[in-house]
């Protein structure tokens, strides 16, 4: 299991804080979204994060990757701090984030372009991982021909080319109907198997979030900060078994709802 | 696993709608042409000459070489002025469009520049740079740079949503990389069409230049026609003028067409 104590610490995030400047009432401010977040992710672990809209998971995400420096706190990645992006934190949006006027080949080859990677090297690579995620037949299509579930498996055959050594996932299914959501809960699932990255998955659902995970961190807003770490030993594979019957799910899913619901509550009441 | 492709609404033109387009212009052409000659009848040739007494003239200028030589000399200093206009536009665009600075200082100009006849220019053109071929340049370049700088400038403020995000996210560095990278090709349909605008106008600054400037090319040709009051041959003289405007803007819209090929 993963989650083995002598496994190395792939990731590392201490005390990690960041405000936005505000308007409040004609008066200029800044209002704190992430306090004191420290969180250990260990090497090839699925850590999903799950929490109320508006508590800074993806603010989180976006320091991870370095794509917004974070006001104090450090991100370390096998102990080395990181402060520039890089295809080894590789992101997959919410919004699948494929350039419109690439084929979706091109797409899966930006990345690999950017790294200098030879032309015909990288067409090479980019079609290994869209005949992984089972598109190598729309190599030559443009994204707006695709379905949204599609399109997401673009964006993931995109982040994985690089081989990333952290993926960062923003509710990459949130804008995905729920039947094709399964199947491409599974798909990742034998993805990651093969891969073994570490991966950090943000969802808002809960069902999710366990399925996938080896933990699940959830957060509370006010400013954001981890509430609760808990392990998920579900047996892997997780998939040819219905996961939601197995005994240990539904405990799991209601420990964390009791802790999601209250902040739910609050954030509505406070709304 | 669902494979389906479903193909963008651009469908192939069938037979008959190809050739449909065409016929109607035709017969509209037609129409046009005996009106024409109904009012060379009512007006007289001086006002509006006859159909057949244009086109004896446009082979005649056509053979003689005349009209060769002036287009020649026309398309290059088209081909220049849109040129230059093309650099300069696109350099001041990018720093207006990204910098709020520069848009605060500059864009004011360009936009009196915008509204101001091209016309009105001709003399201070030619006190600075005389009868030469710079100058005549330059009004084409006057003529013709604002739209493309304001479809630059004003593609580039508006942020094309993550995309520049998701370059920044696999290793895209500095702001000339995301430019060439997202930015300015996610622009690429706005700047298209304010390059077919700046077509339109820079053909008129052609004219323009030709005939206040310095007499050369087309403009010249229409000119010293008109002072004769040969106005057959000053028909004669324009026909090409707009075909070749038509011709460019028709371009300029078939490689719009192209790279727009991938918006829904
Ligand atoms: N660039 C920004 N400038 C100002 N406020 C921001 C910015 N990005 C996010 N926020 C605010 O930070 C809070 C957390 O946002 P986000 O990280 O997107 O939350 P989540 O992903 O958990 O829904 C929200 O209130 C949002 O309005
Ligand atoms: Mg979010």
């Amino acid at each position: 299991m993963p989650s083995e104590i002598n496994t190395p610490n792939k990731l590392e995030l201490k005390n990690i804080h960041k405000s936005f400047p505000t308007v409040v009432k004609g008066h200029a401010g800044r209002t704190q979204i992430l306090a004191g977040v420290d969180l250990v992710v260990k090497a090839n672990e699925f850590l999903t994060i799950i929490g109320p809209s508006g508590c800074g998971k993806t603010t989180l995400l976006r320091i991870i990757a370095s794509l917004l420096p974070a006001d104090s706190g450090e991100v370390l990645v096998d102990g080395k701090p990181v402060t520039e992006p890089s295809a080894e934190r590789a992101m997959v949006f919410q919004s699948f984030g494929l350039f419109p006027w690439k084929t979706v080949l091109d797409n899966v080859r930006f990345p690999l372009g950017i790294r200098n990677v030879p032309p015909r090297e990288a067409t090479e690579i980019a079609m290994t991982y869209l005949r992984k995620v089972g598109l190598e037949k729309s190599a030559s299509a443009h994204p707006h021909q695709l379905s949204g579930g599609m399109q997401q498996r673009v964006g993931l055959a995109r982040a994985l080319a690089t081989e990333p050594e952290v993926l960062l996932m923003d509710e990459p299914f949130g804008a995905i109907d729920a039947q094709t959501r399964e199947l491409m809960q599974e798909e990742l699932m034998r993805l990651w198997q093969e891969t073994r990255n570490t991966v950090i998955f943000v969802t808002h659902d809960l069902d999710e979030a366990v399925l996938l995970a080896d933990r699940v961190v959830l957060m509370s807003p006010g400013p954001g900060h981890v509430r609760k770490l808990v392990s998920v030993d579900l047996p892997r594979p997780r998939w040819g078994y219905d996961v939601r019957a197995h005994e240990q799910f539904a405990p799991l899913r209601a420990e964390l709802w009791q802790a999601l619901r209250g902040d739910l509550l609050q954030g509505s009441a406070a709304g | 696993m669902t494979a389906v492709i479903t193909t963008g609404a651009t469908s192939v033109p069938t037979r008959s709608m190809r050739w449909k387009e065409p016929r109607r212009h035709l017969l509209f052409l037609a129409g046009v042409l005996v009106l024409w000659q109904l009012g060379n009848l009512a007006l007289g040739q001086l006002v509006l000459p006859s159909v057949p007494s244009v086109f004896k003239a446009l082979l005649e200028i056509t053979l003689s070489g005349a009209l060769i030589k002036a287009m020649g000399e026309s398309i290059l200093l088209l081909f220049l002025g849109l040129s230059a206009a093309l650099a300069i536009g696109f350099f001041f665009g990018v720093l207006i469009g990204r910098s709020k600075l520069a848009q605060w200082t500059l864009s004011p100009y360009f936009s009196a520049l915008f509204v101001t006849p091209t016309v009105a220019l001709v003399p201070l053109v030619l006190v600075w740079f005389g009868f030469g071929l710079s100058g005549r340049v330059l009004v084409v370049i006057l003529a013709a740079v604002v739209p493309i700088m304001l479809s630059v400038a004003g593609s580039l403020r508006d942020e094309p949503g993550e995309l520049v995000e998701v370059a920044r996210s696999f290793g895209v560095r500095g702001e000339i990389a995301l430019l060439v990278h997202v930015r300015l090709r996610a622009a690429l349909p706005v700047i298209l069409s304010g390059f077919r605008l700046a077509v339109g106008r820079a053909v008129v600054g052609m004219a323009v230049a030709e005939t206040y400037l310095r007499l050369g090319g087309i403009g010249a040709l229409i000119n010293s026609y008109g002072a004769l009051f040969q106005t057959d041959y000053v028909f004669a003289s324009i026909l090409p003028l707009t075909f070749l405007g038509i011709g460019l803007t028709k371009l300029v819209s078939r490689v719009e067409r192209h790279f727009q090929g991938w918006q829904s």
